[in-house]
């Protein structure tokens, strides 16, 4: 061991709370009744020779009569006409998009059940996250409505034009709003323009629930240019956010974390090269939980800092910079412009705020860095938002004057996520004709007159332009399952429109506009998905606008910030802006620094909430200036700036689904207007309840025992010594075997994974659920830790204070605050050991080693001892405790015959009583040597791959066969920065970690 | 219970088979005659002859019987000949229809002739009431639990005898010393019965006896719970795969066309049907109707034959019933079977150039008249399977690695699935 950095799970840990002792004795939640049993009175309980020979008897009658059933008959059902491209057996591909991103649909039988990334995306080429690999779910959600609505009652679609109609006559002369969310696809807005011509007193509103506007008017104001910019943090060599977390919510996070780790990868690093990362927030983000250096600074002090760094590059002495309460960040701001200006045109500056004032900062700070054409392009922007908060804000009134005489909702829920939105429903009381496109019955469209179903994107088509001159189709996978029809279509048909159906006239508007300009046909774009014209040109672009007025609206909202508790809510990445709330497998996927699931909570730092009297899981009531309270639990979390609180958002639907109605709390009213953009930056008062109410985490449920299963170096180390922190140095113990070495003639399926790439987002749990069908728990199961996710991301922390790295469990403590946390995310799943402890401890030998590597699970075998689990060092094995797909108890997810359709049928779906684990995605490796034998030709590397590697952006998870030397995975094994996870013990994983590798440079260190 | 039952249905079988034997052995060769001649007329004759009804030709088993041997000979042989060389049986016969005349058949043997009248005679033949029992094994357990029972019926037997010789014995020797015995009193069979039956010893070899016995059906019955071998449903349309596969000798392929690309055999959808039925609709063996099975078809489809339209409207899929059913967490994979291992499943099951690969595990589906389950389809019968194929994987590429390594480190051994790990439980179970 090399380093004796200490690693801390949780704050549970590190404090050795008494709960957490008690539990760390114990392999399971719930104790074994061992005790029970043995102790006196026990042992003193006659059991009546009777009562025996009666249990006895009634057993074996029972079995008898259980066994007597005869075999059930099973029914074949082919189809009538077959189409022709449909093996029964065989996958199907289909290109589509989801959300503008180009994906590829895997259909069996006709049923959509798996999305993966598009190998054709081209510029956009990475995996999937985790709401795009969860999106296959909704199409099968129960909780949609069967057939479309006219007040309040089932209709017929006839009866629904004729309603619509007629109404749109009614309101002639007055306004009409199509209010949706950001929409980039250009057969949309064809439709709307049609619509127009034919209403012309018609305005299409956008906006975000989350909201771009700041940097869209910034962009404006600045260059003239109304469009939020390509970032491309591939080239930038330096990146300093504030509060903007680009690796998950922000913008694309996908897209930039493919970017941002290819400066950071295993492969840059054996270049010598690694990027650099600060950030400074309030709130612990999953991107500051990946920075090199993350400094809390509160919401109130981000103008300020964002003045000194701008006044540290420039030399300028814009008014209102210094962090007076906040030295290490004062001074680390300082530096950094030293440091940025060195840089110049490799750096990038991104602001998470919607604030237009400082957003024109930040390109200001941009431009001085020399971003424009570089990090920056803002010749090729991106569509994905285009929301405009004033235009929203501006209907609410037009609505009140009874101006408007019908509105449509497109994708669009804002009697959820608007922040006022009691205004908005008054408002909307007034209008005359209130049409919602919503696909179920939801807090808006429950107000409206006519719910005209919307398919999923699944059952639909369209396209999507996420880019200027990058555009993707988006086509059907299945019919659609219930009797909806796309929203532009029903546009089409009430504007009486020459082309009614919309599969045509997307093709028309294709052939018409978009393909003629690039050459191709529409066979090829249902082909590949995907169209992308030559970039232009990044131009360079300076900032040459005062500063001053900026400077000042800067200095008067932090003002208004500086008291009470100020509160960040935030856009969660399991949970998003709550669009998706009702999709189980979000609702189960931790968050990836909390790992709390189903809630949403408020996170307070350790220090700060001890100052306030509070401790973990007290429920508090949150109440802002405009008297809105929502009470919530407590999450202590270490990084949080002193000071402030963090909510998110997309929690607290209430007319969802089974799954999402009243999970957590709505904080969107937290949500502030000001300057026409919304903040997401307030102040509330907190106060006590009373009441605890457990939060379900994941995190805490395994100890490690404070073993060295974290490796990690900074990049300067590691330039010294590519080996730094790994411990492969010098002469390792003689290992002793007690079992023979296995044989593996054939293949070793083995898996590198690069903790310096893993970002800890967590879309390969989302991939894995979908793709080995397991199961949804729920928020009481998962509290009782029986959470079934095969892959978990560990995510650990380690304390730094005054630049050394704490080693001793005592001194952590004594530490004064948790403000300088840093985390490591660690993906943990089978590590398919060739000395498997598991396999010694089976009594039925149901999970034993293949000659390939793997560890195999045989259900059907397993008789549910699970000491297995027990014995397992990494604990990644997890027990059915229901049927969870045949439970009522667990009616949120498998317990209807129609969500069952999404089951991957390649894998046999677990029943109570059993233990299961990740397989390697068998049924995967068979599937691709099947296809190899099939073609009579040898497996070549990348022919298989696991649905967590395939969804990870970040390319963080490597896969592949360890007998070929020449395999992907076999040069990451080489590594020096590999090691294995408790490689003491000799259990001999197959699967290595590389070191996580940091560049923290201590010139700039506080 | 079905399963005791079925095998005391198996043991009367046996004895049923053993005694039916002889008979079969001495009416064999007529059999044979008319089955061959059966299918010859399946295939030449029945567009236009019925053997009970007039067609476009007389109905045969009326028609045959009043003509002799050497008529119907040159009449099948070549009936425009013989007629044209003015025979005048002949010419009277070519007046059953003027509008058609009888086709010639110069091809056909004097043997393949009789054979055809032969099967004219005898008729279609009588449906067995069991399903085929192909399955020879079980046969032989059957006759190995009658064996069972006549070792133990006849060591009784010996035991009594003994016993008495001892018992006389005694009485000689005691009558050599001299000792008087008296004689032993005979006693009525009942009462002997009754006496038997308080001898301690008796009763409890009698009970050691029964719960052998009982035990070894129980053994039996245990170990084919859930198999399902001659699993013969009665299936909603009377498809033959007698008439498709054997007479008609279409490809398996062509209607189970996953088979060699899927995990799924897969039943052929409706219109795999209609290629061909929508021509052939065995209007002539059902009185110029279209035979109901194929209606059947059609009722489905919602298609109306006179109209040639199909009304939408009107579908509803077959509800077959599946006849080889695996548990769901048995992975089974057709294409791995019939494409990768095609040859080495040929070697190993014996098979002919001549039957698809399909029969190794499906059996002489070309003689079903209606499918059944060949093969139990347990693990067991996997597993023996996988460990006693010699593979056979030349020419393809994949294996060339594997096997060089696998060469390596067991030499010489033999190369089976089971060597290359196809026993381990995830190469099925996942």
């Amino acid at each position: 061991m090399e380093s004796n950095k200490k690693y801390w799970k949780g704050l549970e840990e590190y404090k050795n709370t008494p709960d957490f002792v008690d539990n760390n004795k114990n392999e399971f939640a719930e104790p074994l009744p061992i005790e029970d049993v043995l102790n006196e009175a026990g042992l003193s309980t006659v059991t009546p020779r009777r009562d025996f020979l009666k249990a006895l008897g009634f057993g074996l009658g029972a079995v008898t009569l259980a066994a007597c059933q005869p075999a059930p008959v099973h029914k074949s059902i082919p189809y009538l006409i077959k189409p022709e491209e449909v093996v029964p057996g065989i996958p199907n591909y289909y290109v589509s998009s989801f959300n503008g991103q180009s994906i590829l649909v895997k259909t069996r039988e006709g049923r959509p059940i798996k999305i993966e990334p598009n190998p054709n995306a081209g510029a956009f080429n990475c995996g999937t996250d985790a709401v795009a690999q969860a999106s296959v779910l909704d199409l099968y959600d129960v909780s949609k409505l069967k057939a479309p609505v006219l007040k309040n009652a089932e209709a017929n679609w006839a009866a629904i034009d004729q309603f619509v109609k007629d109404g749109l006559a009614k309101v002639a002369g007055k306004k009409i709003r199509i209010v949706s969310s950001s929409v980039n696809s250009p057969s949309t807005k064809a439709v709307v323009a049609d619509f127009t011509k034919v209403y012309p007193t018609t305005k299409h509103v956008q906006y975000d629930a989350v909201s771009y506007t700041g940097i869209i008017k910034a962009n404006e104001n600045s260059f003239g240019k109304a469009v939020i910019p390509k970032y491309n943090f591939d080239k930038a060599d330096l990146v300093v956010s504030f509060a903007a977390d680009f690796l998950g919510t922000w913008i694309s996070g996908e897209e930039f974390t493919s970017q941002y780790v290819s400066n950071r990868d295993h492969k840059s690093l054996a270049k010598g090269k690694m990027s650099r990362h600060f950030q400074f927030e309030a709130g612990m983000s999953l991107t500051g939980t990946n920075a090199d250096t993350r400094i809390p600074v509160k919401l109130s002090e981000e103008g300020p800092a964002l003045i000194t760094l701008y006044n540290a590059i420039t030399g300028s002495n814009l008014a209102g910079g210094g962090l007076p309460n906040n030295g290490s960040a004062d001074k680390a701001l300082k530096l950094l412009g030293k440091e940025l200006l060195q840089n110049k045109g490799k750096s990038l500056v991104v602001c998470g705020s919607n604030d237009v004032s400082t957003q024109i900062l930040v390109n200001a700070i941009n431009s001085a860095i020399g971003s424009y054409g570089t990090t920056i392009d803002l010749d090729n922007p991106s569509k994905r938002y285009n929301g405009n908060d004033a235009e929203f804000a501006e209907l609410i009134n037009e609505m009140n004057r009874g101006e408007v005489g019908a509105v449509f909702f497109l994708n669009s829920n804002p009697a959820y996520d608007v922040a006022n939105s009691k205004a908005f429903t008054d408002a909307l009381a007034k209008v005359a004709l209130k049409v919602s496109f919503s696909d179920r019955t939801d807090e808006t469209s429950s107000l409206c007159d006519v719910i005209a179903i919307n398919p999923n994107y699944l059952e639909s088509w369209g396209d999507a332009n996420a880019y200027e001159g990058y555009y993707s189709i988006v086509q059907p996978t299945i019919n659609p399952v219930f009797n909806s029809r796309q929203a532009e279509e029903s546009l089409l048909i009430w504007s009486n429109g020459p082309v009614k159906e919309y599969y045509q006239y997307v093709r028309n508007n294709w052939e018409a506009t978009i393909l003629p300009g690039l050459g191709k046909t529409w066979n090829d774009l249902l082909q590949t998905g995907v169209f992308a014209a030559t970039a232009k040109p990044a131009g360079a672009y300076t900032f040459s606008l005062s500063l001053d007025a900026v400077a000042s609206s800067i200095a008067s909202s932090s003002k208004l910030l500086a008291k009470d508790i100020e509160l960040q809510v935030y856009e969660s990445l399991p949970m998003r802006d709550g669009k998706y709330a009702n999709n189980a497998f979000l609702l189960e996927l931790p968050d990836p620094v909390s790992k709390v699931t189903w809630d949403n909570y408020i996170a307070l730092a350790p220090k700060f909430a001890e100052k306030l009297g509070y401790k973990e899981f007290d429920v508090v009531s949150v109440k802002d200036d405009k008297g809105y309270t929502i009470e919530l639990p407590v999450l202590i979390q270490p990084g949080q700036a002193q000071g402030t609180a963090s909510i998110a958002l997309g929690y607290g639907r209430t007319k969802v689904g089974k799954a999402g109605n009243n999970v957590g709390q709505n904080a969107y009213p937290f949500v502030g207007y000001a300057n026409g953009t919304l903040k997401y930056a307030t102040t509330v008062k907190l106060s006590g309840t009373g009441r605890t109410e457990e939060l379900a985490q994941t995190q805490t449920h395994h100890s490690f025992e404070g073993r060295n299963i974290i490796r990690e170096a900074t990049f300067k180390e590691y330039v010294k010594d590519p080996a730094a922190g790994s411990g492969n140095h010098g002469e390792k113990h003689k290992t002793y075997d007690l079992w023979d070495k296995y044989e593996k003639p054939g293949n070793n399926w083995v898996m590198a994974i690069d903790l310096n790439a893993c970002t800890g987002c967590g879309s390969c749990i989302v991939a894995c659920n979908v793709e080995n069908n397991i199961p949804v728990v729920g928020k009481d199961e998962v509290r009782r830790r029986r959470e079934m996710h095969w892959i978990r991301i560990d995510r650990y922390y380690s304390f730094e204070e005054n630049g050394e790295s704490v080693t001793e469990e005592k001194e952590i403590a004594h530490l004064e605050n948790m403000d300088r946390v840093s985390v490591v995310h660690q993906p943990m799943l089978c590590q398919h050991c060739d000395h498997a402890p598991c396999e010694t401890v089976c009594p039925v030998l149901a999970t034993v080693h293949s000659s390939d590597g793997l560890n195999h699970m045989a259900y059907n075998r397993c008789v549910g001892t699970r000491y297995c689990a027990n014995n397992c060092p990494y604990k990644v094995r997890r027990f059915n405790w229901f049927n969870y797909w045949n439970d009522s108890r667990f009616d949120n997810y498998l317990n209807n015959e129609f969500t069952q359709l999404v089951l991957n049928p390649d894998v046999t779906t677990r029943s109570r009583g059993v233990m299961e684990k990740c397989s390697m995605c068998i049924q995967r490796i068979q599937a691709g040597k099947l296809q190899a034998k099939i073609e009579k030709r040898p497996l070549k590397d990348g022919d298989i791959k696991m649905a967590c590697q395939e969804a990870c952006s970040a390319n963080a998870i490597i896969f592949g066969d360890g007998n070929d030397p020449n395999s992907e995975v076999s040069k990451a094994l080489r590594s020096e920065r590999i090691y294995y996870v408790l490689e003491e013990i000799n259990v001999q994983p197959g699967i290595g970690y590389m070191t996580k590798i940091r560049n923290t440079d201590t010139t700039v260190q506080a | 219970m079905r399963n005791i039952s079925l095998i005391i249905r198996r043991v009367w079988k046996s004895a049923f088979m053993l005694t039916a034997l002889s008979v079969l052995i001495v009416s064999g060769t007529q059999a044979q005659d008319a089955a061959e001649g059966r299918k010859i007329f399946k295939e030449k004759c029945t567009s236009c002859h019925a053997l009970d009804r007039d067609l476009i030709g007389p109905a045969l088993q009326t028609i045959v019987p009043t003509k002799s041997e050497a008529f119907l000979l040159k009449w099948i042989n070549n009936a425009p000949a013989f007629i044209a060389s003015g025979d005048k049986e002949a010419v009277e016969a070519s007046k059953f229809n003027p509008n058609a005349e009888m086709t010639a058949f110069p091809s056909l043997t004097p043997e393949q002739i009789k054979s055809i009248l032969a099967y004219v005679k005898v008729g279609e033949p009588k449906k067995a009431d069991d399903p085929k029992n192909p399955a020879g094994s079980d046969e032989v357990s059957s006759f190995s639990i009658a064996g069972v029972v006549a070792i133990i019926v006849v060591s009784i037997i010996i035991l009594v005898l003994l016993g008495r010789a001892v018992k006389m014995l005694e009485r000689l020797i005691l009558q050599k010393q001299g000792i008087v015995v008296e004689e032993d009193v005979k006693v009525p069979l009942s009462q002997g019965i009754g006496l038997l039956f308080k001898n301690k010893k008796f009763v409890f070899f009698f009970i050691l006896c029964v719960a052998m016995v009982l035990g070894t059906f129980g053994w039996m019955g245990m170990w084919n719970t859930g198999v399902h071998t001659g699993y013969q449903p009665v299936q909603p349309i009377k498809f033959s795969h007698e008439l498709h596969a054997g007479t008609n000798q279409i490809d398996c392929q062509y209607c189970h066309s996953g088979a060699f690309k899927s995990k799924n055999a897969s039943i052929p959808s409706l219109n795999v049907c209609m290629n061909c039925h929508k021509q052939v609709q065995a209007r002539d063996s059902h009185d110029g109707n279209i035979s109901p099975e194929i209606q059947k078809i059609y009722n489905a489809l919602g298609y109306d034959a006179d109209k040639m339209t199909y009304d939408k409207s009107k579908e509803k899929p077959v509800e077959w019933i599946r006849v080889h059913n695996l548990p769901d967490f048995a992975y089974f994979n057709h294409s791995q079977h019939v494409v990768v291992a095609e040859e080495s499943i040929r070697k190993a099951k014996g098979l002919k150039p001549n039957e698809p690969v399909c029969f190794a595990c499906h059996g002489p589906v070309n003689t079903m008249q209606e499918i059944y389950q060949y093969s139990p389809l347990t693990m067991k019968w996997c597993i023996n399977c996988h460990k006693e194929t010699q593979l056979d994987m030349k020419g393809n590429a994949f294996y060339d690695k594997i096997i060089e390594a696998h060469e390596k480190i067991k030499k010489g051994e033999k190369l089976t699935p089971a060597a290359l790990g196809g026993m381990e439980c995830g190469k099925c179970h996942y």
